[in-house]
């Protein structure tokens, strides 16, 4: 059965009335005007035809000749012999449509949950010592003079913390030559401690103010040495680097609507990772002190008394699904059942 | 089937029986849109399930299956817009972006605010060329009644745009934004063409800033009205509880509450209002200001309540159905702002030849598509 459409000649916008047909044995595809007069044919197999998509408007090039346009795509399907093709037929049936919604969503979760996870970790393990050092004096080298400024603290004080950090270092996998305590005085950045990629640990004036046990500290260098054991600090960059790009590669063409659906979900993400990262850590922390017979549960106490002294409450300062730390309230009462 | 009628009248097609009836001094011809969003949606999700599946690498095809499908529901005159992009190259490209993108991310963070600093640099210089070279492959790719679009600008061009231009902006304290907006718009315009017909825009500078003062208008209107409704529900509070000694806190009632609670919903209102104002002001501003061939003129007419209603709506039911109404919400829009456009003039396009359009790269596309790089119309 003829096919209706209309034939344009190679090149040119003015247009003819035509209809598509087959040879008798279904392998030349013949196109002719009203009166019969042959326009264009070749082999089917020359023929370079659109896929079908939709209801768009069929197009078919034939060689060295012209183009035939037809918006009867069931009867291009036939005398192409393409049956719509595998994704149309894909796009046709509801079911494939349903497995293709729970399919994205089960990749989406996977990827979240598991690979990139994998993927950073497996990065941060196989990054060159140089590259952890040198991030390191980057890193001090942009803070020191300006958050970070020496130490207030008297010399009997800073031996102590010294003494304890080298009793829990010689614990740890590095061992003591491993890692490295700088004391700095931090007003901007306040009670805190963190940890760098090549082994370095900032402890600052102001967290080491609220200490009232020993255990207490031991408990903060044990995690932070934990963040550099599982290179967590690389772990974070990588996975900055991971979930936008993989956004951007999925929702390519994602414009105006799309924006904010697209950059939501990867803020989201870095901060279930983050509290990920913590609570490993403190089961490190709390596996260590176990081992040397120290309390665990000391760290949750200084935990809840430094979120006293920044908000005046146990529960954290900001909405927990937003947060990089889990609630100190919950991290206290894990430590405490690790005992 | 009158669309299949020979088109020896090009545009005139319409006229039936056409060597007997006078062409008439003008004609008009408003574009239409029949992408259906059930249809759009299940083109979406399996292009989304196989770019998984394949590991991003059928992202390209699906770019170009979802380009069709939006040029080829776009009709004038009868007829369809018609893509032609090659999935092969749109890959190359995307690759060049995810490495370029992954570079930045991680370079910026082992590496510092030098890195950052060296970086900006190729950007600034590597714009003009993405712009340039996104413009040509679009327009070399795509065709309407067999016939492709060209794009001839060059990176001098693309410089002064989006480069220089911006630049006098922010040293022009923003006066000079309407102003950069139209070097923008010359660029994308004036270097487009049809066959061998070119587009050519002439925008009204004053036109041009009557757009933005209004909108400044708004906003300041806005403020005025959020403070005035401000004071006004302080000083309710501070009746309601009589007079107020020293150190103590004014008691809300319920009143006031409300007038304060409106005067920040009408506040954000009126700005998400202006900014669709401008934007639908200046799509309309451009678009019928342009010219084809000198002989066809275009036409938008896009009203900015139906932008911004179009706009926060499509947003919250995103939202609302976790990106799954996406695809309707991309259908809505572009019918919506395909059907406000329309094309007058005493049109032919028979005899018009497509001129030779090789293959330009894909790669500027598919890097400026990458990053989101909005370059308006």
């Amino acid at each position: 059965l003829p096919v209706a459409g209309h034939y344009f000649q190679p090149g040119l916008a003015n247009f003819n009335a035509a209809s598509l047909e087959t040879s008798d044995d279904g392998e030349i595809l013949i196109v002719r005007d009203g009166a019969g007069t042959v326009l264009a044919q070749a082999p089917r197999r020359q023929v370079q035809a659109t896929s079908r998509l939709g209801n768009v408007r069929r197009r078919l090039d034939f060689p060295k000749a012209g183009r035939f346009e037809t918006d009867d795509n069931d009867g291009a399907d036939i005398l192409l012999r393409q049956n719509g093709g595998f994704l149309h037929r894909l796009e046709q049936s509801w079911r494939m449509v349903l497995a293709s919604v729970m399919a994205a969503g089960a990749a989406a979760a996977w990827f979240a949950f598991y690979g990139v996870p994998i993927a950073a970790g497996w990065l941060a393990s196989h990054t060159p010592p140089g590259v952890s050092a040198y991030l390191t004096s980057q890193t001090l080298e942009t803070l020191d003079g300006r958050l970070l400024h020496p130490t207030k603290l008297k010399p009997a004080e800073q031996r102590h913390f010294g003494a304890l950090f080298a009793q829990m270092a010689s614990h740890e996998t590095r061992g003591q030559g491993g890692y490295r305590l700088l004391l700095r005085n931090a007003p901007l950045i306040g009670p805190n401690a963190f940890a760098l990629p090549d082994g370095t640990i900032v402890l600052t004036d102001q967290l080491a103010a609220l200490v009232m046990k020993d255990d207490e500290i031991r408990g903060v260098f044990g995690h932070e040495i934990a963040h550099v054991n599982r290179g967590h600090v690389l772990q974070r960059i990588y996975q900055a680097a991971m979930v936008p790009a993989a956004v951007a590669f999925v929702t390519g063409d994602a414009t105006q609507v799309g924006h904010i659906a697209t950059v939501t979900p990867g803020v989201l993400l870095q901060s279930v990772y983050s509290r990920g990262f913590e609570q490993q850590a403190d089961d490190d922390s709390a596996k260590v002190m176990r081992g040397m017979s120290s309390d665990p549960a000391a760290l949750g106490d200084l935990l809840l008394r430094l979120d006293r002294k920044l908000c005046g409450a146990e529960n954290g300062c900001e909405p927990g699904w937003l947060s990089s730390h889990p609630l100190s309230a919950d991290r206290a009462a894990r430590l405490r059942k690790a005992r | 089937m009158s669309r299949y009628k020979n088109g020896s009248g090009g545009l005139m097609e319409n006229f039936q029986g056409g060597a007997s009836v006078a062409a008439p001094a003008s004609s008009r011809y408003e574009m239409r849109f029949a992408g259906s969003g059930s249809e759009y949606f299940k083109i979406w999700i399996v292009n989304l399930a196989l770019t998984i599946v394949t590991l991003g690498i059928f992202s390209a095809w699906a770019k170009v299956r979802s380009r069709r499908y939006f040029l080829g529901n776009t009709f004038v005159a009868g007829h369809s817009f018609d893509y032609h992009g090659d999935p092969k190259r749109i890959l190359l490209g995307r690759i060049i972006a995810l490495a370029l993108l992954l570079g930045y991310t991680l370079s910026a963070n082992f590496g510092g605010p030098k890195v950052v600093a060296v970086w900006i640099v190729v950007f600034v210089v590597a714009l003009p060329w993405l712009v340039k070279s996104s413009f040509r492959f679009n327009a070399r790719n795509t065709s309407y009644r067999n016939v492709r679009f060209d794009f001839h600008g060059g990176y001098g061009g693309a410089f002064w745009a989006f480069v220089a231009w911006p630049v006098f902006t922010v040293l022009s304290l923003l006066t000079l934004l309407p102003l950069a907006h139209r070097a923008r718009d010359y660029y994308n315009i004036n270097n487009h063409s049809f066959s061998s017909k070119s587009f050519e825009a002439e925008i009204s500078g004053g036109a041009l800033y009557a757009i933005y003062l209004q909108a400044l208008g708004m906003i300041a209107g806005a403020i005025i009205v959020a403070v005035l409704i401000f004071s006004v529900s302080g000083a309710m509070a501070v009746l309601a509880s009589g007079s107020l000694k020293p150190g103590q806190t004014p008691q809300f009632g319920v009143a006031p509450m409300v007038f304060m609670a409106g005067a920040i919903f009408l506040y954000f209102a009126i700005f998400l209002f202006a900014s669709a104002f401008i934007q639908a002001k200046t799509f309309n501003l451009a678009v019928s200001s342009s010219r084809l061939d000198g002989k066809l003129q275009l036409e938008a007419n896009l009203s900015p309540f139906a932008m911004l209603w179009l706009i926060v709506s499509n947003l919250i039911v995103v939202l609302l159905t976790l990106g799954l109404m996406y695809p309707w919400a991309r259908i809505r829009q572009t019918r919506y702002i395909t059907e406000r456009l329309a094309i007058t003039g005493p049109a032919n396009l028979n005899g018009y030849t497509s001129t030779a359009a090789s293959q330009s790269g894909a790669i500027g596309e598919e890097v400026a598509g990458f990053f989101d790089i909005d370059f308006g119309l």
